[in-house]
């Protein structure tokens, strides 16, 4: 069984299966592919996200011996002689995958309309949706939040819409009981509300985004279709894109945020080509053999890079003020119309929860520990963690360690060899 | 024999039937040549459309098919199995996509109808000419040769072998273990590191299923995922060569500190007590850190990233190593004053900036410098540095540490280009992909893990070396046979002028030249069917299988029609 359809995960499970084995991947969400469907574009090479993403979830979607349970969350983990029994709760996606094809005709009629979670409630959308264009499985789910028929209401708006009828509404939750021999926990990462550091302003004035925000904003399937514009409608002349949010606070470095921020800059200049772009940073962390050319490539603009500490952002007249110490110890500020802040990469609100079911531990920051055994195994034999959920990390780091439990589960020589 | 085509065309819904008419559709294509069944479904890919579809091509006899649905992304393959199933060649199909790239952008009923029959009469041209493909089997062959003894080949080693799996380490020196070998501690748990790997290495040396050829070296490499031949020489045993069959290559040479006497302004060889990471690692594992006349020092300056900027990347361990250093002195010479020039601090993850605060105290600082430079004055070594705000400081000091940039090592370019992978900018090898394959390269069944594709720390090295023992456990799998595209090319010999137009544009290395006929032959275990040679190939001997003249020019003469 894999916990988690990122990238991680969809990398395991597709390894499994070449090798012959069954698997089971439980997805939270309705939708696989995590957190990188969100982005346009990774870093170094600026390549498109959901480009590189698509074949591996065609190849997911195809794969007979993977069963791909959307929706779905571990209950309850026992042993048995084989490995594990695993208890499953599958929430009713009230949408037969098999008879939808996506259309999208049911949205139209439905009468509620709501921030859309996936696009960090900058868009809207109805209460039976797929999160964006493109999502796969390309199916949609009812929310049942949010229907008026689960609040008692008798509309059928979406049913009544669908052709091929593959919408039931009297669908209901299931349970499922898997027998595995193996776990691998892929469940990714959070984003640290950085509202919860008043001096960035987050939460309080307006353009001030977090980076999974900036990521929808730019996204050319996202609410905007990729135009960076102010909560005005105006386009941002000047931005701030800030190192290091909760650093200090959480006492790690997140790995990727230098990276990605400087990937920011780039979306910021190709769509705006005269767009004042100043980074404030605390330590470059760059690491390894092309991250330096693309830091290079990048900073090439005019860019402005300043060393700040004791950064705050504050509502002005003319849009955004942001006061900072630089190196010598001077107060400075700068006023900008966009602020971007780079939050702390943190475990999944879910975490504890799940190493408690899965009868693995957590360490002082509330990762999964890394176990002895190996470098994915956790504190379990038959329980291997990667990615983003043992710690921050590269998207090629968790795609490396998905490979590295793959051969953990494979190998006849690691005790847990099956 | 006499064609039958059958042309089945999917209304999606109402996807595509709410924009095309499709009455008017089979209408117009059912009397087309060769045509003998022109039918609509509902929904082709739903189990109900395909099962009917197999029913039909059965019953109707049917030679060749053409589907107008959506794109062949989405059901290409579902297609292709239903013409299994049916008995029919599934090389016999042709894939209209008239739901993405017809109803869904264009606007205009009549025009998307129009289009769509321009776009099936093309298919029906185009499928005629299709022949049968067939897919080969081969049976692979499951050992594997790992190139390099450090902790990668090592881990490797010990993950793949199995008594249906013979492992050959290759090692160019005479001992296994090494760069990590020179290491006391590793970082930033601080264990002993050498009990760890003397286990490993005692485990390889063991094993049964594992082949050590020490003081060897690789000299070539042919075949293909599955079946490779490697050409090892032993420089002991009398200059021996052997010839080892193995199904994949897994190269885990390491790499090299860089040797920082080539940057003058550190002084390095020139200046007493200016040592490399290195040296002061072995001086520190010889159980004393001292200066040249013997006695200890009393203040250290460690510099980082020297020649970062030469090379122009981060090295991604000095600061960490840097820290570690650090703390050996505070062991070892617990009142030495301990200054890290560094210019940014590079402590990625969850556990590294702990490590780091947990460095620093009264003796260890931090000191953010730039344009460092390594003199000589009366007292001892000065060191001076640009400081944040621009200011040039002097440190004196007794023992400078240098952390040189890490470089591949000297004979990687000559491994790459036995095994036929391509290096990064920097003389690293080359990945598959930055994102998606970091241990997969360029040539299908040649992986590479650890420093020789990239400065890294050892577990990162450990996971990389695990992550290519999954991907060829996953797929290199003992008894099993491989399935060979069958979409590939082919060079008719009577027609090839031995030109080699075809080599140089083969980005797959599937092509080779047969010197004794004078004519370039097709490896096609090897081939992906690109059609790089066919569209380079002057004399019109390079073609490929499934776009062959005749369709193309078919397809583009009715589609301009």
């Amino acid at each position: 069984m894999v916990i988690g359809a990122g990238i991680a995960g969809i990398e395991a499970s597709l390894l499994l299966s070449k090798a012959g084995r069954k698997v089971y991947l439980v997805e939270k969400c309705s939708f696989v592919g995590g957190t990188v469907v969100k982005f346009e574009n990774v870093f170094p090479n600026m390549e498109c996200a959901t480009c590189m993403l698509a074949p591996r979830q065609q190849d997911l979607l195809q794969d007979r011996n993977i069963e791909l349970l959307t929706l779905a969350q571990v209950a309850q983990v026992g042993t048995s002689p084989e490995g594990f029994t695993v208890q499953i709760c599958k929430r009713a996606r009230y949408v037969d995958i098999l008879a939808c094809i996506g259309c999208g005709t049911c949205y139209e009629p439905c009468p509620v309309s709501a921030p859309n979670e996936f696009e960090m409630g900058l868009s809207q959308s109805k209460a039976i949706s797929i999160p964006c264009v493109g999502a796969l499985p390309n199916v949609p789910v009812i929310d049942k939040e949010r229907c008026v028929r689960f609040a008692g209401k008798d509309c059928r708006a979406c049913k009544d819409a669908c052709a091929l009828d593959a919408i039931n509404l009297d669908q209901k939750d299931e349970m499922l009981e898997l027998r595995v021999g193996a776990i691998i926990v892929a469940t990714g990462f959070d984003t640290w509300n950085v509202g919860q550091i008043p001096r960035y302003g987050y939460g309080r004035h307006s353009d001030i985004y977090d980076a999974l925000e900036f990521e929808r904003l730019f996204a050319s399937n996202g609410p905007t279709e990729g135009r960076i514009v102010l909560r005005s409608g105006r386009t941002p002349r000047s931005a701030a894109l800030v190192h290091c949010v909760g650093r200090e606070e959480k006492g790690y470095c997140s790995a990727v945020c230098c990276l990605y921020l400087l990937k920011f800059s780039h979306y910021l200049k190709s769509k705006i080509s005269d767009v004042k772009i100043n980074e404030f940073y605390t330590d470059f962390c760059i690491p390894g053999k092309s991250h330096q050319r693309f830091f290079e490539r990048m900073v090439k603009g005019d860019i402005n890079l300043i060393r700040a500490s004791r950064l705050e952002v504050d509502d002005c007249d003319n849009g955004l003020v942001v006061r900072y110490d630089t190196g010598g110890g001077k107060r400075n500020e700068c006023v900008v119309d966009m602020v971007i802040l780079a939050p702390p990469m943190q475990p999944r609100r879910d975490t504890p929860q799940l190493a408690k079911i899965l009868g693995i531990s957590l360490d002082d920051k509330g990762f999964f520990v890394k176990g002895v055994a190996s470098s994915v195994s956790s504190s379990r034999s038959g329980i291997y963690v990667v990615g983003c959920a043992q710690g921050p990390k590269s998207i090629e780091e968790s795609v490396a360690e998905a490979q590295a439990a793959v051969a953990d589960i494979l190998s006849s020589s690691r005790s847990g060899g099956l | 024999m006499t064609k039958r085509i059958g042309v089945f065309i999917c209304e999606c819904g109402t996807n595509i039937s709410d924009k095309i008419d499709i009455n008017k559709v089979i209408e117009e294509v059912a009397s087309l040549e060769d045509v003998v069944v022109a039918e609509s479904a509902k929904l082709l890919c739903s189990p109900e459309g395909r099962i009917s579809l197999e029913k039909r091509i059965k019953q109707e006899a049917l030679t060749h098919l053409v589907v107008a649905a959506c794109s062949p992304r989405d059901h290409q393959q579902t297609f292709m199995s239903v013409c299994k199933r049916a008995g029919m060649n599934p090389y016999l199909l042709q894939l209209v996509n008239i739901r993405e790239q017809c109803a869904w952008i264009t606007e205009d009923s009549a025009r998307a109808t129009e289009k769509a029959i321009r776009m099936i009469r093309t298919a029906i041209s185009r499928v005629r000419y299709h022949v049968r493909l067939e897919k080969r089997e081969i049976v692979v062959n499951s050992d594997v040769l790992v190139v390099g003894g450090g902790i990668a080949g090592i881990e490797i080693s010990l993950m793949l072998a199995c008594p249906d799996r013979t492992v050959y380490l290759v090692e160019k020196s005479t001992i296994l273990g090494g760069m990590a070998r020179r290491f006391e501690r590793v970082f930033p748990g601080m264990d002993k590191y050498s009990e760890v790997l003397e286990t490993k290495i005692g485990r390889v040396l063991e094993h049964q299923n594992i082949r050590v050829l020490t003081a060897s070296d690789l000299e070539q490499i042919i075949g293909f995922y599955g079946n490779f031949e490697a050409r090892v020489r032993c420089k002991i045993e009398g200059e021996v060569t052997r010839n080892l069959n193995v199904g994949a290559v897994v190269l885990t040479i390491g790499s090299q500190p860089s040797d920082p006497s080539g940057i003058e302004k550190y002084g390095y060889g020139e200046i007493d007590n200016v040592l490399t990471a290195l040296e002061f690692e072995e001086m520190n594992r010889s159980g004393q850190i001292a200066l040249c006349n013997g006695s200890l020092p009393t203040s250290v300056a460690i510099v980082h990233c020297v020649g970062r900027e030469e090379k122009g990347y981060c090295s991604e361990v000095c600061c960490m190593y840097a820290l570690k250093f650090a703390r050996y002195l505070r062991e070892r010479v617990p009142y030495a004053k301990v200054s890290l020039l560094y210019s940014e601090m590079c402590i990625p993850g969850k556990t590294y900036q702990r490590f780091c605060e947990e460095t620093l105290g009264d003796n260890v600082k931090l000191v953010r410098s730039s344009n460092v430079r390594v003199w000589e004055k009366d007292e001892g070594k000065a060191v001076s540095y640009l400081d944040e705000g621009g200011a040039e400081q002097t440190l004196i000091v007794d023992m400078v540490i240098l952390a040189p940039a890490i470089e591949p090592t000297s004979d990687a370019r000559r491994i790459a280009e036995i095994a036929g992978i391509p290096l990064s900018i920097d003389g690293f090898f080359a990945e598959q992909h930055e994102k998606l394959g970091p241990v997969a390269t360029s040539k299908e069944g040649v992986f590479i893990a650890g420093c020789a594709q990239g400065p890294k720390s050892i577990s990162d090295t450990l996971v990389q070396a695990d992550a290519a023992a999954g991907l060829i456990l996953s797929s290199l799998v003992p008894g099993r046979r491989m399935e060979v595209e069958a979409e590939t090319s082919q060079i008719l010999e009577s027609f090839c002028q031995g030109c080699r137009s075809c080599i140089s544009v083969c980005s797959y290395g599937a092509i080779t030249f047969d010197e004794r006929m004078k004519v370039a032959r097709v490896n096609e275990v090897i081939c992906r069917g690109c059609g790089n040679c066919a569209a380079s190939c002057p004399s019109g001997a390079a073609s490929i299988r499934h776009s062959t003249c005749d369709q193309i020019y078919q397809e583009i003469t009715e589609a301009t029609r």
